[in-house]
């Protein structure tokens, strides 16, 4: 005959969960210690592709040439705060279309952080980046 | 004479602990980001006045050693970034879907980042250079 269990009897068969906090904290841990909560920081530049490039090459516009770690623009030495300056002076942010281009050239041994700052500028002062390789400068 | 009043022991409910703490547990594995970044190291370049964006999907990065990766995966030269950049966005019609983040190395040289470079533009690509802020950001 079939005996209905006692009180004493379901008590025991509860999922004991007790411990199930510890082990939410244990994880909880992990994850706070492991998360970065990353702000990304940088700019876009929308460069136009190789033929709008040596398009604008055609037409005279500014052009950063990075050699090595000199800056020079227009074939003058400068230097980043200058060269703000007289990019700042040719009010890019009024052109529209190829007026905005600014040709970057890098030749030797340009290492990214100074190409990257130059990247800036040039995008602080509202001016579209057009990379000129040296094997595009070859063909031509 | 009146006897001595037993105080109880005060009860903290704890019950509800164990949600609270799978919700944020659920909150940190959804803001975690397990990209598979973790595999190159890259000191980011410096500049002034950088601003805060968004994080697209797509990412290029260059490791200090010089070598490539698409989407956390090594690839060979800027051409397998090309391909891979022109299969991932064959679809995407708006610029904000063809943002693909720019992370390098700031002592990459040149034969390295500018083949790349011009292999996500070539690629439909917009490009978002990221770096680390050095003055004030917007």
């Amino acid at each position: 005959m079939y005996r209905l269990p006692k009180k004493k009897e379901l008590d025991q068969e509860a999922i004991p969960t007790t411990s199930l906090a510890d082990m939410m904290f244990l994880l909880l841990i992990f994850f706070i210690m492991t998360t970065t909560l990353t702000r990304v920081t940088g700019f876009v530049t929308d460069m136009p592709s190789g033929s709008s490039a040596k398009q604008a090459e055609q037409e005279k516009t500014p052009t950063v040439t990075l050699q090595g770690e000199d800056i020079r623009f227009n074939d003058q030495v400068t230097t980043l705060e200058d060269l703000k300056t007289s990019l700042k002076a040719r009010h890019l942010e009024l052109k529209e279309g190829d007026g905005k281009v600014v040709i970057v050239a890098a030749t030797g041994n340009v290492k990214y952080q100074a190409y990257y700052q130059t990247l800036a500028v040039i995008q602080s002062c509202s001016g579209v980046v057009a990379i000129v390789s040296e094997d595009v400068k070859d063909t031509k | 004479m009146k006897p001595l009043k037993r105080h109880k022991m005060p009860f903290i409910p704890t019950a509800n602990l164990v949600d609270i703490a799978i919700l944020l547990i659920i909150f940190y594995m959804a803001c975690s980001n397990f990209v598979s970044q973790s595999a190159a190291k890259v000191t980011l370049p410096k500049a002034e006045a950088l601003e805060r964006q968004k994080e697209p999907l797509v990412l290029v990065m260059i490791d200090v050693k010089g070598d490539i990766y698409l989407q956390g995966q090594p690839v060979n030269d800027a051409a397998a970034v090309q391909s891979g950049l022109a299969t991932l966005l064959q679809d995407k019609a708006t610029e904000e879907a063809r943002m693909v983040m720019f992370k390098c190395d700031e002592g990459v040289s040149r034969e390295v980042f500018e083949p790349v470079l011009s292999a996500i533009v070539e690629a439909g690509g917009i490009i978002m250079a990221v770096g680390d802020s050095l003055g004030k950001g917007k």
